[in-house]
């Protein structure tokens, strides 16, 4: 190579030396983050921590307000609401993140998959998916968990998920399609390399990030959901506590007792806000996948 | 087929149509010629002409619908055409592999450079993590990447253009191919990088003997860098030839257009640029008669009637289509950059 034409090089090996800066993710992601590991660990450790019994019901203190001993008051059974809503975090947590895993275990690999076989596979598997969309899901789930009796977490698990799987399959269906049209999937793959490698080496981590960030919001939207149902009486039976139970119980007494109201519903929003913060954010800050010259 | 056989690539009839809505598309058609080792030749012409389909077809590299492909592409003894994926799985990377147009979107974004060659080195030739990645290195080194182990970690963001255009060279490299593919390799890139590419390759082609099919639009890159050139229009050859010939005897009305149209840095200032009038034709309604006839200032009924075939020239391996050629005395000063 000439002088002339290593000058050349250099020349861009000094633009390549120029070290890549993201945008640091921020305190508030942190917080949020913290705050959802802090929801967590108190969900799994509720047994050994120095909880007073969600479920024993103490009739000297009814409707009492927050004090020290019962940090967020007691509701109209003399129940500790702090307590309850730490259980209640339980039902919460493990409805949108068990939906979430039967949605994403079966949408997510299907979505992939039609979006890199295309042809017939992709057309009538996306119009079976179009057609259980076009069907409200509040309405089927309501429906099937009315009649699916007697009712438990796990059948709510069930019944969520499934619905979920549709979305789920729209979205990473045509996040897969922006990418399986990229030279470098027809390039790995005139090198020899197999469908499955391509799916899971070349597809999967570029599509991740949508993905991960379309996870936090859906388990966000289920938790809201199993409110939703929990509020119309069809989460899991009482006295286990709910978010969404909690929220229900405090109908009738709003007027006494306010406290049995707000704190499930702080922590709920709390919950959902971080985790819709958290899902936003990632998915600004793996934006920058895509390369600018 | 032995190694000593001269012919690396024997195309022949090949046609490849899709099936669209307003009707069979006919890309590429009845287009033949054969490559030998170590031999480069340029596909030129304009956007449309059918360049980028031959190659995918020569490869290929069809959508599973909607395509059909008649004809024989057989490259060191292996049919392509017909052939189903896991045989032509291992045909690609060691008898054949491709470089891409735009070096933006020819690499994953999200994964090492070095890990991008070490793919295939590990699961094609099956070497071990720490014999592929010191391969992967001398490829780096080989394409002119300073620095190669440096650059091993880095993601094709944090690369420019000519660096990732040499990135993809050596991901094609990796397995040693016999037949490269290069479509339009440049055209993403500025002209002094272009120029650094276009030597790199050819330099590449004579220490690794490779033959090199180098699809360009713009016939200065083909002047000097290939033996022979194939003139495409519509999908078919036009005109084909030892680049010596095509640049000076030609006798396709629609080459010398192509020639005429690339400017010249002996013009003065400010000279229009020659363009070809029209349009390229819309493939879906193809007339019997020679496609470019509606373009051509020599064309005549018959021109619009009959499609010529190509038809020998003088010397040999000189062949055309066209009723009205140019005359063969003339020798054509067509200079290019």
């Amino acid at each position: 190579m000439s002088n002339f034409s290593q000058m050349f090089v250099e020349e861009e090996l000094a633009r390549v030396e120029k070290p890549e800066k993201r945008e640091p993710l921020g305190l508030l992601f942190w917080l949020c983050v913290g705050w959802i590991g802090l929801n967590i660990i108190g969900a799994i450790l509720a047994n050994f921590l120095p909880l007073i019994d969600p479920l024993y019901q103490n009739y000297n203190t009814l409707n009492a307000g927050p004090s020290l001993h019962h940090l967020f008051g007691t509701d109209d059974l003399g129940r500790d609401i702090f307590s309850r809503v730490v259980y209640g975090s339980r039902i919460s947590l493990s409805a949108g993140a068990g939906a979430m895993l039967i949605g994403f275990g079966f949408g997510a690999p299907l979505g992939m998959l039609a979006a890199y076989r295309r042809g017939r596979f992709d057309s009538i598997l996306t119009n079976v998916m179009y057609v259980f969309l076009a069907f409200p899901a509040i309405i089927a789930t309501i429906a099937i968990l009315s009649f699916w009796t007697p009712r438990s977490l796990l059948k709510i698990i069930i019944v969520i998920g499934v619905a979920s799987i549709p979305l789920v399959y729209r979205v990473i269906r045509t996040a897969t399609l922006n990418v399986a049209t990229k030279d470098y999937i027809i390039a790995a793959k005139v090198q020899g390399a197999t469908d499955r490698r391509i799916l899971l080496r070349e597809l999967l981590p570029n599509i991740a990030p949508i993905g991960i960030s379309f996870l936090l919001i859906g388990v966000a939207t289920v938790i809201a959901l199993e409110g939703s149902l929990a509020f119309l009486g069809l989460s899991v039976l009482p006295p286990t506590p709910s978010w969404g139970n909690m929220i229900n119980e405090s109908r009738t007494i709003l007027q006494q007792n306010p406290w049995l109201a707000i704190f499930p519903s702080l922590a709920m929003c709390l919950f959902l806000l971080c985790l819709n913060f958290i899902g936003d954010r990632l998915r600004h800050h793996f934006d920058v996948t895509e390369v600018k010259l | 087929m032995s190694e000593f056989d001269p012919i690396l690539l024997a195309v022949n009839d090949l046609a490849t149509t899709f099936q669209t809505a307003g009707g069979p598309l006919p890309a590429v058609g009845g287009v033949s010629f054969e490559l030998k080792r170590n031999e480069t030749i340029g596909v030129v012409g304009e956007s449309g002409s059918g360049k980028t389909v031959l190659t995918r077809t020569i490869m290929g590299l069809q959508q599973r619908t909607n395509v059909t492909v008649t004809g024989s592409v057989l490259l060191d003894g292996h049919e392509m055409v017909g052939a189903s994926e896991m045989d032509k799985r291992a045909l690609w990377g060691s008898e054949v592999a491709m470089i891409f147009q735009d070096p933006m979107t020819s690499l994953n974004p999200v994964m090492r450079v070095g890990k991008q060659i070490d793919e295939s080195l590990r699961v094609r030739v099956g070497m071990s993590k720490a014999d592929a990645k010191a391969r992967a290195i001398e490829l780096l080194e080989l394409v002119g990447i300073p620095s190669p182990a440096h650059r091993y970690d880095a993601y094709p963001g944090q690369l420019s253009g000519g660096m990732r255009q040499r990135v993809v060279i050596a991901i094609a490299l990796a397995c040693s191919p016999k037949l490269l593919l290069a479509d339009e390799p440049t055209t993403g890139l500025d002209v002094t990088i272009q120029a650094q590419i276009l030597n790199l390759l050819d330099d590449l082609k004579e220490r690794l003997h490779m033959s090199v099919i180098l699809v360009t639009h713009d016939l200065g890159v083909v002047a000097t860098r290939t033996s022979r050139i194939i003139v495409m229009y519509a999908g078919r050859i036009v005109e084909i030839g030892s680049t010596r010939e095509v640049f000076s005897a030609h006798r396709m009305p629609y080459t010398r257009a192509l020639l005429e149209s690339s400017p010249k840095v002996s013009n003065d200032p400010h000279t229009r640029l020659v363009t070809i009038p029209g349009r390229p034709p819309n493939l879906l309604k193809l007339t019997q008669g020679c496609s470019f006839a509606p373009r051509c200032s020599y064309a005549t009924d018959r021109c619009h009637q009959e499609r010529p075939e190509l038809q020998p020239a003088d010397e040999p391996g000189h062949a055309f289509a066209c009723w009205n050629p140019l005359p063969k005395t003339r020798k054509r000063t067509v200079k290019t950059t």
